[in-house]
């Protein structure tokens, strides 16, 4: 196969296209997320930049891009430069081959799956270099914190890949739409949709595995010492993660652009997995709106002990039921099975022994009668007693 | 800590003063092993103000402005223990309306400060919603404080024989509707956080502390109630209207960071019901005593220590009849708290560093005066 | 070149205005039982006794501070066990260190003081009865420049590092002194 000029300028094109597209859903998420958690909070959100606040990211980029790009004295420079790049030119790459609709994609790739995870790894490396070369204990502490939880968090998001591939018999993510065009893959496998959820939250570091950003502890983790145009890279690589994660959730387990009831247009069909997509993000900021963060070795052992362990019973379940081709049915009751089962488990440990503790503490509260109010003692006498 | 591993380095982790999770101008010097803290060594004393000292050349009505700037957050609590310290040395009978006012708004303030502990404990340990709710019914009781004292922060409402001023004709329709919002905040941080899986994950067992050495700490207020020692002045010391007032003293056994914080939760709830009491209760008459415009207390000393919302304020003060204190010696809770805070963190991480000091609930205007 | 004689402190100017009124130490009931178990326990190392209300007093030897704690914590019917307060009151001539103790089970409270000549502020430490102890002695040492022996660290707490001077003590030149 030979480039030809056209090809090296096509794929220029496509190029800008993409990041100018990607970097365009990044900013909407920036106003979705402001708007969403003020909503869920009783609080109005931006609302001064334009209609509903609609061009506060902008405003918000253009302060970025004036402020004074500092850095700490003590730092590695290049690397310190350098790192923003590396968290975000991965996170780009990576939509190459994210379809949009089934004739949409910048290369339609039969390994698009596989792109996806070789590509999403690579950010780690610019995560941790950008907390050490900040020469700050913060980000330090940060950067390390990072790789232990992306490291250990990809392993469950790339074996739920895997089972969705097993699942579809292909590596490709419009064959796996395609796949689903009657039931989509999150009724079959209910389980590995949760498990891709909550490994996808952790992969972009948000609540409540936002403990590498961290704001109450290490102050923003690897990002502490970055400022203007560079944090605005960081910030931009971040959201554009954000929702990266819903489009594969959306992709994977939602259908994609495809419904139960025939085919879309074109546009339609677009229009449609953005709004799944969408939706996902939108849970992912209402998981922020509602939950504290987990601690380092917590987050740990969730992900060791059981991510990682369920999301190798959902490949086997599915393994085996393709292999004996059991009807569809048997693979959604053991998913739900083992979901339940461990959502049951959960809150025998931790929520129901504190909701019986606090019922203890309400009951056993020291009660204290009121005194009739008869009349006062009076306070302790003081006389003039002698002078100087 | 000397490791014979000379690839084992302990890194020095400088914790605040600008930090923005230390609630003030609070330092800690960790001594890290990887995420795990080995040693820790407090360091206070950037708001220094030397308030005590202050006092000394200040007339007794004066004081009463520096006593709303050391624990700022429960300003009205701290005003009526330097209040009573005068009044127990002068002999002063203050009228009972007075007194049902003064604790009334302290309760208030009681209420105020915790939802303020509850929305930042939420921030502290990453959950930012709490902290809209709480700030909002917290605002709710503070538009109260204006319009009773004329002030939102620095009230100076509290005066020797009685308070500035009896309070505005809707005061009580005002209280009640306010309460109402309060109990709904209170109940909805309630159920968004108590019971929340990572809350719980976060803060059970978690800087826990036994009643033995959180007496010995000489902590005191819902921390020390945490561990199991059901220490309450209002219950133990009543004074003012207190003995009136029908309360539960909620207790905890475990002394870790989430009874800590549920205590709190339960004293919202108690305190609003003291409130609605007071109100019902509330007597007519005069809301000041007569006295002297300038207050000389006679010579002698007094100790005078009540319930804050942090826990057991005291004041010691020494009078030598002149119409300024000879010595006034703030007991400050948070100071004594924060004794408990090495012993609670040594050996848990360093993101538990931060849910136990939030869970302190310290002050620095009061720890360093 | 000498250093200029320190200025000696301002004498408190005469007053003039109303006679000075002495407030009466009287016990309520639970002060007076407070003050027989105490003055039990403290047996005849009390100097001198007082007190009003519910909180009665005792003077000891400096020496002595510590131990007669010890005993008000360990004694069965005052089971003192919370080192409520350690302050010290500067009188001139002389320094007073104050414990004011508090039980959280008997719920009774009571004050040791002892006096401390100025010129040789010592008193023994107490930190081995109460963790509480470490930051008031601190703290103390700090403002009136008593030394508590025993104390491993007596290291500023509330003035920075290299502070000069005991700013709580009344012979402390507040106006002359420098912005930090």
């Amino acid at each position: 196969m030979s480039v030809t000029l056209l090809d090296i300028v096509w794929a220029a094109v496509g190029a800008v296209a993409l990041v100018t597209a990607v970097s365009i859903l990044g900013v909407s998420l920036v106003w979705l997320e402001r708007k969403f958690l003020g909503r869920l909070q009783g609080r109005p959100g931006p609302n001064r930049v334009g209609p509903f606040g609609l061009l506060q990211p902008v405003a918000d980029g253009i302060k970025l891009l004036w402020k004074e790009d500092v850095s700490p004295g003590p730092s590695a420079k290049v690397l310190f430069y350098v790192a923003p790049l590396l968290v975000f030119v991965p996170s780009f790459v990576v939509w190459l081959t994210i379809p949009f609709t089934r004739d949409l994609a910048l290369r339609n790739l039969d390994t698009s799956v596989f792109f996806f995870v070789a590509f999403s790894t690579l950010s780690i490396v610019g995560v941790l270099l950008a907390g050490w070369s900040a020469a700050s204990k913060y980000s330090v502490l940060g950067g390390f914190r990072a790789a232990a939880q992306l490291v250990s968090y990809e392993i469950p998001l790339i074996v739920i890949a895997i089972t969705m591939v097993a699942l579809a018999g292909s590596m490709s993510f419009v064959d796996i739409v395609e796949a689903q065009r009657t039931v989509p893959y999150i009724a079959l496998v209910p389980l590995a949709a949760v498990l891709f959820f909550i490994a996808g939250l952790a992969e972009i570091g948000r609540t409540p595995f936002d403990i590498y950003l961290a704001e109450s502890e290490v102050v923003g983790g690897p990002l502490v010492e970055y400022s203007g145009a560079h944090w605005a890279v960081f910030y931009l690589a971040e959201y554009g993660n954000t929702f990266l994660v819903g489009a594969l959730t959306a992709l994977l387990f939602l259908g994609g652009w495809s419904w139960p009831f025939g085919t879309l247009p074109a546009p339609a069909a677009v229009a449609l997995f953005l709004t799944k997509s969408y939706f996902v993000t939108v849970l992912i900021f209402w998981v922020r709106g509602t939950y504290p963060r987990l601690r380092i070795d917590q987050m740990m052992s969730l992900g060791w002990k059981i991510l990682i362990p369920l999301s190798f019973v959902t490949l086997v379940t599915v393994v085996v039921q393709r292999f004996y081709g059991w009807p569809s049915w048997t693979l959604t009751l053991m998913s739900l099975a083992t979901l339940a089962l461990a959502a049951w488990l959960q809150t025998r440990l931790q929520g129901a022994p504190a909701r019986a503790l606090a019922e203890k503490y309400r009951r056993d509260a020291v009660v204290v009668q009121a005194k009739p109010r008869l009349h006062r003692e009076a306070p302790a006498a003081a006389k003039v007693e002698a002078s100087s | 800590m000397t490791t014979t591993d000379q690839r084992q380095v302990d890194m020095m982790l400088n914790l605040g003063p600008q930090h923005p999770a230390t609630h003030g101008v609070f330092r800690m010097l960790l001594t890290l092993d990887g995420e795990r803290i080995v040693d820790m060594e407090p360091h206070i004393g950037y708001l220094h103000r030397g308030s005590e000292k202050l006092c000394e050349n200040e007339s007794y009505g004066q004081i009463v402005t520096l006593f709303d700037r050391m624990d700022y957050i429960a300003n009205l609590n701290n005003e009526l223990v330097f209040v009573r310290a005068v009044e127990r040395l002068m002999g002063l009978e203050v009228p009972e309306r007075a007194q049902f006012i003064r604790v009334l708004l302290c309760e208030l303030n009681r209420v105020a400060s915790h939802l303020l502990f509850l929305g930042t404990y939420g921030l502290d340990v990453g959950a930012m919603t709490p902290v809209m709710y709480t700030f909002r019914e917290r605002e709710r009781i503070q538009n109260i404080f204006e319009s009773v004292t004329g002030a939102r922060l620095m009230h100076n409402y509290i005066r020797i024989g009685g308070i500035k001023e009896d309070v505005p004709s809707d005061f009580t329709a005002r209280v009640r509707a306010a309460l109402e919002f309060v109990k709904r905040g209170v109940d909805e941080t309630d159920r968004l956080l108590s019971f929340n899986e990572v809350f719980l994950l976060r803060t059970k067992g978690v800087g826990v502390i036994d009643a033995k050495t959180a007496v010995s700490c000489g902590l005191t207020g819902p921390n020390l109630r945490a561990s199991g020692v059901p220490y309450d002045v209002r219950k133990d010391n009543p004074y003012e209207v207190y003995p009136y007032l029908t309360f539960k003293v909620p207790v905890g056994e475990r002394g870790d960071c989430w009874d800590r914080y549920y205590m709190r939760v339960l004293e919202c709830h108690e305190s609003i019901s003291m409130i609605e009491q007071c109100l019902d209760l509330l007597p007519d008459g005069p809301t000041m005593t007569q006295t002297r415009r300038i207050a000389r207390p006679p010579k002698g000393e007094v100790y005078v220590h009540a319930e804050n919302p942090r826990g057991d304020i005291g004041v010691f003060l020494v009078s030598d009849g002149s119409d300024k204190p000879y010595r006034l010696k703030v007991r400050p809770p948070s100071f004594c708290n924060l004794v408990a805070l090495r012993p609670m963190l040594l050996n848990s991480y360093v993101a538990d560093s931060i849910a136990i000091l939030g869970s302190i609930d310290i002050v620095l205007g009061e720890v360093d005066r | 070149m000498t250093q200029p004689p320190k200025p000696t402190p301002p004498e408190r100017p005469a007053r003039h205005g109303p006679p000075v009124e002495v407030a009466q130490e009287v016990f309520d009931v639970q002060g007076q039982e407070t003050a027989r178990l105490l003055a039990r326990v403290v047996g005849t190392n009390a100097l001198e006794s007082g007190g009003r209300d519910e909180v009665p007093w005792v003077r000891v030897e400096r020496e002595r501070l510590p131990h007669v704690a010890e005993r008000c914590r360990d004694d069965q019917s005052l089971r003192m066990d919370m080192l409520h307060l350690l302050l010290a009151v500067d009188y001139v001539e002389h320094l007073e260190v104050v414990y004011i103790l508090l039980s959280t089970q008997t719920l009774r409270k009571a004050m040791l003081k002892a006096r401390v000549p100025a010129n040789d502020a010592q008193v023994p430490t107490a930190t081995h009865l109460w963790e509480a102890a470490h930051w008031y002695e601190r703290e103390v040492h700090d403002l009136f420049g008593v030394t508590f022996t025993g104390n491993p660290d007596l290291s500023p707490l509330l003035l920075y590092e290299g502070f000069e001077g005991h700013p709580g003590l009344k012979s402390f030149p507040f106006h002359d002194h420098d912005e930090f």
